[in-house]
């Protein structure tokens, strides 16, 4: 490391050393360092030593899985990207996608060492970014953040499928705040341009928010318990002493009947998975819909439910995109998908329009179209027009679809459709009397929406009595777990982004 | 002063609190109605409600202001 002043500065900065956070990722006895004779080699720092280039880099497990990691040291210059350092690091990549185990970076950088890489050199980098493409959906790539990262070390997690970040210390910008001012003129801190309470809550560029090193390490530990070391292997099963057929009657009491009604889904999804336990995605961010990884009967699965507390659980373009990639995370790692349907629909309107609501949306039907890991779906209560396809409806392949008897599954709701079938009818009506006749004609649409109706088209699986929820799924997941789905030969689809 | 906005274009339903109301984190202030949901528009500061823009009937356009929370 950088010698003792740094590390005291590093620790006043309420930040661990690269060393302390390896301690606390890695199992005691299992790291093997590669590379800690490194220095930068570089004639700009002559008669200067810097401590293994500034990145440290080794294999170690973590609970007992071997994974490849890089961490960034900013007692070395910053952090800054040496040559030799990256060089370290790609040899990382290289070794996680040889060996199939999960890469890892502990991001604290302040981006590329500008000193000795300012000339048109430039022209053969970027090699990290490819890599790490190639390396998408066939290992799990974490980027934690731990410090305020630029440029560089900002695209790694912009490529990485988990990106925790730390309150307070961290920060990722594609310029730093020196670069800002110059380029762009805007005076702005690290924290206020990139920092967490930005990347979980506004631009969903992050997963997650932690009050502290100790914390982010742990939850990239909670994280990769859920997926394999790779594409090819299945997700580690953990016993618990949760049944799988437990009965979950609170779910009477959590959701109400009344179809208008708000309540918060995440309570549904606590009580019905193993254990009560869920590592929410991006909770902060498209908060009306929501995602998490939590295990039923031991298996790891990814959950996607609308959340009516927020707009209604109306879908927008970030609630979408939200989805769409957890989907996709998944689905590339043989994660189990389960729906809880209770959806409006898709906003509507100007705004969301000119927002490409309608890409966005597309790109949500895309992923869960492509997922050819076991799918369970439960419409608990709304599941209206295109929300329906994109929550996994029965036209989308799911392995088992159940529907609560407060389903209603329906092009519309019976408010709006009345306006649209009966438009001519109602106008026909002289005034007076039309609430009273729109009325009338809403509750015979009613009377169409109904889980029996759909049941007796054979378009659900089963009505079922909501304690029976988890049973449901877990029956599901269990017929399923030998699919094979077979595709028409592609090089890759063309994703609407 | 704290801005609670509307995120949504929405009708007002209902609305919970009275200017001058001592609110804590969470509290509902306002219910709004949109896509056939009440949508419930809560405050994530506590505070005083010192404004309140809107009333029941009233049309309100995503970024609309609702109210003003004093925290002091």
């Amino acid at each position: 490391m950088g010698g003792s002043e740094l590390v005291a500065r590093q620790h006043s900065l309420n930040k661990l050393t690269v060393r302390e956070r390896l301690e606390l990722l890695i199992d005691p006895g299992t790291w093997v360092e590669f590379g800690l004779l490194a220095d930068s080699m570089d004639s700009a720092y002559e008669g200067r030593y810097l401590a293994a280039d500034g990145a440290v880099t080794g294999l170690g497990a973590i609970d007992g899985r071997r994974v490849a990691v890089a961490a960034y040291d900013f007692t070395v210059l910053a952090g800054s990207m040496g040559r030799v350092g990256e060089q370290k690091i790609q040899r990382m990549r290289e070794l996680a996608l040889r060996q199939r185990i999960p890469m890892i970076w502990l991001l604290d950088s302040a981006g590329a060492r500008i000193q000795s890489q300012s000339g048109s050199t430039f022209a053969g980098m970027g090699d990290l970014f490819r890599e790490q493409v190639t390396m998408s959906g066939v290992v799990p790539m974490v980027a934690a953040i731990l410090g305020h990262c630029a440029a560089g070390t900002a695209y790694i997690p912009g490529l990485a499928d988990f990106v925790p970040m730390v309150k307070g210390t961290s920060s990722m910008a594609l310029g730093g705040r020196h670069l800002v001012k110059a380029a762009v003129g805007e005076d702005v801190t690290e924290e206020e341009m990139g920092g967490s309470a930005v990347h979980t809550r506004v631009s969903g560029c992050a997963d997650f928010e932690v009050a502290d090193d100790r914390e982010c390490l742990a939850v990239v530990k909670e994280y990769l318990s859920f997926f394999p070391s790779n594409n090819r292997e299945d997700p580690p099963i953990r016993p618990t002493g949760d049944p799988a057929d437990r009965l979950v009657p609170e779910l009477y009491g959590i959701v109400p009947t009344a179809p208008r009604r708000a309540y918060d889904i995440r309570r549904v999804v606590n009580a019905v998975v193993d254990d009560g336990r869920v590592l929410w995605i991006k909770p902060d961010w498209a908060k009306n819909i929501v995602t998490g990884l939590a295990r039923i009967a031991g298996r790891p699965i990814g959950v996607v439910a609308n959340q009516p507390m927020v707009l209604g659980g109306a879908l927008d373009v970030n609630a979408a995109d939200k989805a769409a990639r957890f989907v996709w995370l998944c689905d590339a790692f043989n994660i189990s998908l389960v729906f809880l349907h209770d959806v409006p629909g898709f906003i509507v309107g100007s705004t969301v329009e000119r927002q490409g609501i309608i890409r966005h949306g597309a790109k949500m039907l895309f992923a869960v179209s492509e997922a050819t890991v076991p799918k369970v779906s439960v419409v608990l209560r709304k599941s209206y027009g295109a929300g329906y396809f994109v929550m996994n409806g029965y036209a989308y392949e799911p392995d088992y679809i159940v529907a609560w008897p407060t389903a209603e599954i329906a092009v519309m709701g019976p408010d709006g459709a009345v306006n649209i079938i009966h438009r001519r009818t109602l106008e026909a009506v002289p005034e007076e009397e039309r609430p009273q006749r729109r009325l009338e004609l809403a509750e015979e649409i009613r009377r169409n929406i109904d889980p029996f109706v759909a049941a007796g088209h054979a378009l659900v699986d089963d009505v079922i009595d909501p304690a029976e929820t988890r049973v449901a799924i877990a029956r599901g997941l269990e017929l399923a777990r030998d699919k094979q789905v077979v595709r028409p030969w592609r090089k890759h689809g063309v994703l609407p982004v | 002063m704290h801005e609670i906005r509307a995120e949504i274009a929405a009708n007002v339903w209902q609305v919970v609190v009275d200017e001058g109301q001592l609110i804590a984190e969470g509290d509902e202030l306002v219910i709004l109605e949109s896509m056939k949901m009440e949508i419930p528009v809560v405050t994530e500061v506590p505070g005083v409600v010192r404004e309140l823009h809107v009333q029941p009937d009233d049309v309100v356009q995503e970024g609309d202001l609702i109210a003003l929370i004093d925290e002091s």
